[in-house]
């Protein structure tokens, strides 16, 4: 057997398990139709408020705006991915957001829409630092995907100061 | 529109045939000469030669065919569309991306266009340990000349852009050589793209060279085509059982059985093992898929005072392999510098941080240079590879575990490369690992970066580099491949790709799997035609004059 399979969702599910006391056939799958759940596209916001913390627009309306095109830009690619990257995905996406799952893997008290932005940038925080493979995976899964979807977006080029490809006449 | 004629669309329009995807259903059976798993170096030089010994090919590719006027210099389209697993391969634990191409000229379409030949001192030890007398430096430079003719390798005569002049001045500055790269282009505009897919056909991948080359002598190539399985009867194989798949790899219609007279496997190392081990093919010495190597890649990012601009001009311009020798090749892991594209997704998610750090990060941007170390894996008993395995759905995933001594490498390889930058004049200098910090001077950044913990993870490591997992060895107990390619013991089977490096090369890898490729493929030619076939000089006359 493998000594260590991808993000060692047996071992993941047995924490969350044993936290929420409930069964894994309750959790609701990460992804629906390819694209990210309501509960996911909530945890995927929060995460994007934390990770672009200080690079989102400030006036309300525009960050949402922005915030909507980033999770519809995540949906654009996560269906892009091979099968078996989506399941994992989506597996891991359902324990997190699953409320066990959360305090247990993130140490997170407070619902992914009710979180706030410190809160969400501590956890993050102290899971790219932690020890464990597992929070590691989960740390890069989530933070990774964010930065990649985002910063290949027009709309966030200006924000590093990249004028786009050049033009081929 | 652009001005830029796309020579696929030109091929498509002649009447090459290309099947699958948008290009048309499948057959359910094919019967051809040779099949050819793959379409990037090993598998393009391999189509060529053989097609110029008027042999019928057949090629089987898994990802999409596009071209110059698909690609449009995007992330966003890029990484999705044109590597293997969307973008997201990674080893199994997740402690490393692995880049691959997974589109018709494989990573060849994808790769950033350096061009070394294999260093000599890692042919002397393919020599000394795996018996491999054909590899000697001397025995292999015909090829590499035959290759370079053919793909138009030469030195990069260009300035370099603003990032590979941080390595080379910070180098200098040093004492360090570090000298100019040779690209595979031909008339290069030095956009900056070369990992996008070349929107102007400069860069002389194989999706503009040779497989156009044997499509135009009749080879079948089927795209969006996952081979699946190659079915055994005693020590032959007797087909190629392949899927079609739609664009994310899922199935897309019934299967296709291929049958051939001789098979070629160059899907690429992860790939070509994972065929094999899906068939079942005879193992007895437990080496397949085992000492796959990736030169794990570690990087440094430096604020310069001067506009950078990393995204434009060639990406890989200037190299050092002075940390490749400054300890033997089996001794404390040697790494070469080289310096990575800075566009916008690719470098603000490997180089970490969220937050103000990300806000901080995004602010310099275009002042950002980045060097890589690339660690030269597989030459030392710490350094033994990873190990492909098949998950419960045949997909193939490496297991690569990350051990004390790599990361000895990449505590060193961060010390080089933050010194360097510093000569070169840098602000600050930040190694990609997730404790470090904005260093304002070459001596706090040492002392800092011989105190931080390395372990997996924290330490940002990469690979685009995937090799071995099919050895050739001049006997059975080292290779599953035979020095020729040939199966040791399958006897209709060759492998033709990165997979039958024995060890990782130290040095970027295409032009030593065309090397590779041209010296085995020339070799089966022979064999199979009694012809002698070249890169360089046109097909050979037949009889069945399809061939016009």
């Amino acid at each position: 057997m493998k000594r260590r399979s991808l993000l060692k969702l047996g071992i993941a599910s047995g924490v969350v398990l044993a936290v929420a006391g409930g069964s894994l056939a309750l959790l609701k799958p990460g992804l629906a139709d390819n694209k990210l759940s309501a509960d996911s596209r909530q945890l995927m916001r929060a995460v994007a408020l934390a990770v672009f913390d200080g690079l989102l627009p400030a006036e309300a309306a525009a960050r949402e705006a922005r915030l909507a095109a980033h999770l519809d830009q995540l949906d654009a690619n996560i269906a892009g991915f091979p099968p078996h990257l989506r399941g994992e995905l989506s597996q891991l996406l359902s324990l997190l957001t699953s409320s066990g799952g959360r305090l247990a893997l993130m140490g997170l008290t407070s619902s992914w829409a009710a979180a706030s932005v410190a809160d969400v940038q501590a956890s993050l925080q102290a899971m790219s630092l932690s020890s464990l493979g597992l929070k590691q995976q989960i740390y890069h899964a989530l933070r990774d995907l964010s930065s990649l979807v985002f910063f290949s977006n027009a709309a966030s080029w200006q924000l590093v100061g990249y004028p786009g490809p050049r033009e081929i006449p | 529109m652009s001005s830029i004629v796309d020579p696929i669309k030109e091929g498509l329009a002649r009447g090459w045939k290309v099947l699958g995807g948008k290009h048309g259903p499948l057959p359910t059976s094919l019967d051809c000469d040779v099949v050819i798993v793959g379409s990037g170096a090993g598998a393009g030089i391999t189509a060529e030669l053989l097609a110029k010994a008027g042999l019928k090919i057949a090629i089987v590719e898994e990802g999409p065919l596009k071209s110059s006027s698909d690609f449009r210099q995007l992330e966003a389209d890029a990484y999705a569309q044109l590597y293997q697993e969307g973008g997201g391969r990674k080893t199994a634990d997740q402690a490393m991306p692995v880049l691959q191409g997974r589109c018709v000229g494989g990573s060849t379409t994808v790769n950033w266009a350096g061009a070394f030949r294999t260093p000599e001192e890692t042919l002397n030890y393919w020599v000394d340990i795996y018996g491999l007398k054909e590899c000697g430096a001397e025995a292999m430079k015909p090829w590499f000349e035959q290759v370079e003719a053919r793909l138009n390798i030469s030195e990069w005569l260009t300035d370099p852009n603003a990032n590979n002049s941080v390595l080379r001045r910070g180098a200098l500055k040093l004492g360090i050589k570090a000298p100019t790269i040779h690209r595979n282009v031909k008339g290069c505009w030095n956009l900056g793209s070369c990992g996008l897919g070349c929107p102007t056909n400069a860069k002389q991948s194989m999706l503009v060279t040779t497989i156009p080359a044997a499509l135009d002598l009749g080879a079948t190539l089927m795209v969006q085509t996952r081979a699946d399985k190659l079915e055994l009867k005693g020590n032959q194989i007797a087909g190629l059982l392949c899927q079609p798949v739609h664009a994310d790899g899922s199935h897309a219609g019934p299967a296709l059985r291929i049958t051939a007279k001789h098979y070629v496997v160059a899907g690429g190392a992860i790939n070509s093992p994972a065929l094999m081990m899906r068939s079942g093919l005879p193992n007895p010495n437990d080496l397949l898929g085992r000492r796959t190597f990736l030169h794990p890649t570690v990087a440094s990012s430096a604020v310069m005072p001067e506009p950078v601009q990393g995204w434009a001009g060639a990406p890989l311009a200037v190299f050092s392999d002075h940390f490749l020798r400054t300890q033997p090749i089996d001794g404390a892991i040697g790494y070469k510098l080289e310096t990575a594209p800075v566009h916008p997704g690719f470098a603000m998610t490997n180089l970490g941080g969220m937050g103000r750090a990300l806000a901080d990060k995004a602010r310099t941007f275009p002042h950002t240079s980045i060097l890589i170390g690339l660690l030269r894996d597989g030459f030392h008993p710490e350094a033994g590879g990873g190990v492909v395995e098949l998950k419960n759905d045949g997909s193939p995933v490496l297991d690569y575990p990350i051990n004390g001594y790599l990361l000895d490498g990449a505590r060193r390889a961060h010390l080089s490369m933050v010194e360097i930058q510093f000569a070169a004049g840098a602000k600050s200098v930040r190694p990609a690992h997730e404790q470090a910090e904005d260093y304002q001077s070459w001596h706090q950044a040492r002392e800092a970066i011989l105190a931080l913990p390395y372990e997996p993870y924290i330490t940002t490591i990469g690979s685009a580099h995937v090799m071995g997992g099919c050895a050739m060895a001049a006997t059975p107990a080292q290779g599953v491949v035979q020095p020729d390619g040939q199966h040791w013991q399958v006897a209709n089977l060759s492998v033709h790709d990165g997979s039958v490096f024995p060890t990782s090369i130290g040095a970027n890898p295409q032009l030593t799997v065309y090397a590779q490729a041209a010296r085995m493929a020339t070799g089966l030619a022979k064999r199979l035609t009694e012809k002698e076939v070249r890169l360089d000089s046109p097909a050979v006359p037949a009889s069945a004059a399809s061939a016009a």
